[in-house]
């Protein structure tokens, strides 16, 4: 019994880290324009709109999570190897993961906007010097508290995965979790502003990106205070409620069946969201779905 | 069948590209292998300069085979030159136990043989119909074996699958031979392994666009090899003696302080313009 409540005790800890890192994660990639978003960034220019917004191409945002993630992992296992302090390790892990972010965050800036010449679009060093250090600090909360988690799945559940193999698994469930649940608000709410909600992307409003904020010129910093209120959060929620589930069906179910009570709980748990998403997405639908009702009153306004 | 956009102009050939890279990449493995020779570590570091020639050779197959409309699958590119390079590097490492001279070449002939095979299914059993395509996947397959075995070397200071399942670890003083902490049963494989996947398909995912240009391309492939090469470096310290664990690293830095201040000089060279906090112009007259 002990057993079980240190168990989900540690699960509850490790969704906690999650919930961090999915809203770290995701207002990292929503300040640097990384994945979903990035394609109408790069498209701007060449519809005439020069912008000053981040754009960071660095591979879908799940492959460089892997990465990030993956390299602290590797980073703080070798420094365990040599009897280092673990926590210590996990820091000096992240530290180095986010030199490499960074790094990569400025030549996908420099390299797509000097490849965009032909368009007039020019490089703003400011931007590249602001933003970068802002998703970097963004980028170290995400890749630390995950590194942290798995460490905590290994040590205290006794994982028999080694670290870098736990955190390339975690950082790319990471990155997709933010690409899927973050990037919505961030890509259709606050890229297009003039657009009514829900009212999807003309080809025709392709690029036609909202470049100018509430005070002055919009950079991505302004993406960065909208996606942290909304998307960051539901990412981080998403995250959270994964590692949760993942560990609590493990420590629960796992002795009966011989291990097969923890898979079909897993079963019945995706059933059971399945199940969820399709009555929220209906009632989304019924609720919110305004082509209905704007054929109506042009029909109302022709007639 | 798909189109053919050039991506840029001018620049090496790309066979000229392939004999360096597949010729100085063999070269830099086997110089590691004096490691062996001489009873020492301090020549790991070839391993990351063979991966750096490969992934600079490598960039430059991604380019050929995605200017053929295959934009996003540039990412794509690098995960299967990597996924199907790590099966070929790892049996290659396996011939050890005939000749460890056998590693580097059996490691290019293997990894062309699966990358072609491949290539064949991609293009003609799924129909992608694009011309170039067997030949860039079986190239990018031992662009990826290569990269994971130079690094795996240069993280090991050895290429034998023997060397790679054995590690050492200390109880209460005493060294411990134990598998848990080699390069494959702790899984450092698995950080080198995404190391070289976003290092191969970064340059040009990063610089593709109308005013790409093959030098700061090539560029962007060392940079982004150099920095692999700094975090292989720092986790060598777990297998390696100090001197070898600084040697790696003083050349990794040195190497990619360089390369980065090229590209920005060649990003400089290349940008429409180079602005310090300057309002949006906006092209054709105030709106």
């Amino acid at each position: 019994m002990e057993e079980i409540l240190f168990g989900i005790g540690i699960s509850a800890l490790a969704g906690a880290l999650a919930t961090v890192a999915g809203a770290a994660e995701d207002t990292e990639s929503d300040i640097g324009s990384q994945g979903d978003p990035n394609s109408q960034v790069q498209l701007a220019p060449q519809m005439g709109y020069i912008h000053r917004i981040y754009n960071k191409a660095v591979s879908g945002e799940p492959p460089a999570y892997g990465l990030w993630v993956a390299l602290a992992a590797g980073i703080a296992w070798a420094l365990m190897a040599i009897q280092y302090n673990a926590i210590l390790a996990l820091i000096i892990g992240s530290a180095v993961a986010v030199f490499v972010q960074g790094v990569y965050a400025t030549t996908a800036y420099l390299g797509r906007t000097a490849s965009l010449a032909k368009f007039e679009q020019p490089v703003y060093i400011d931007i590249l010097k602001s933003v970068t250090s802002v998703t970097m600090a963004h980028a170290f909360v995400a890749i630390f508290t995950t590194v942290t988690m798995c460490f905590l799945i290994i040590e205290a559940l006794g994982h028999p995965f080694p670290l870098p193999l736990m955190g390339i698994v975690w950082g790319i469930a990471l990155g997709a979790a933010g690409s899927a649940t973050g990037n919505p608000f961030y890509g259709k709410e606050r890229q297009y502003q003039k657009y009514d909600f829900g009212a999807g992307l003309p080809i025709s409003a392709s690029g036609d990106i909202v470049r100018y904020a509430e005070a002055g010129q919009r950079s991505s910093l302004d993406n960065g205070w909208f996606t942290s209120k909304g998307a960051g959060p539901a990412s981080g929620i998403c995250f959270g409620l994964i590692v949760f589930f993942e560990l609590w069906r493990t420590i629960l179910f796992e002795p009966f069946a011989a291990g097969w009570g923890a898979v079909i709980a897993g079963a019945v748990i995706i059933i059971i969201f399945m199940v969820i998403d399709r009555f929220v997405e209906t009632w989304a639908r019924k609720t919110y779905g305004p082509y209905t009702e704007e054929t109506a009153a042009e029909e109302e306004a022709t007639a | 069948m798909s189109v053919k956009i050039e991506a840029s102009e001018g620049g090496m050939d790309h066979n000229v590209m392939l004999g360096i890279g597949v010729v100085g990449a063999l070269v830099c493995i086997y110089l590691v292998y004096l490691n062996t020779l001489m009873s020492t570590e301090v020549f790991a570091f070839f391993g990351g300069l063979a991966a750096i020639i490969v992934l600079w050779w490598g960039t430059d197959s991604i380019k050929n085979l995605c200017s053929y409309g295959l934009g996003t699958g540039v990412p794509s590119a690098g995960m299967i030159a990597l996924g199907s390079g790590v099966v070929a590097m790892l049996f290659a490492t396996k011939l050890a136990g005939i000749s460890p001279l056998l590693v580097p070449i059996g490691c290019v002939v293997v990894a062309a043989i699966l990358g072609a095979i491949l290539g064949f299914i991609s293009d003609k059993v799924l129909n992608m119909n694009i011309p170039v395509m067997t030949r860039m996947i079986a190239e990018l397959t031992v662009v990826g074996s290569l990269t994971m075995l130079g690094f795996t070397a240069m993280v090991a200071g050895t290429f034998s699958f023997g060397d790679l399942i054995t590690g050492a670890t200390s109880v209460f003083g005493v060294e411990i031979a134990s598998y848990a902490s080699s390069v494959i049963g702790g899984c450092v494989l698995a950080t080198i392994f995404m190391l070289g996947a976003i290092a191969i398909q970064h340059p040009f995912n990063a610089c593709l666009g109308p005013n790409e240009s093959w030098d700061r391309t090539q560029m962007c492939a060392i940079e982004c090899g150099a920095l692999s090469m700094i975090g292989v470096a720092v986790m060598s310290i777990a297998f390696l003696s100090i001197p070898a664990v600084v040697i790696s690293f003083a050349i990794s830095i040195i190497l990619w302080g360089w390369s980065y201040s090229e590209l920005i000089k060649l990003s400089k060279r290349d940008a429409y313009d180079w602005l310090d906090a300057q309002p949006i112009r906006e092209v054709g007259g105030e709106q």
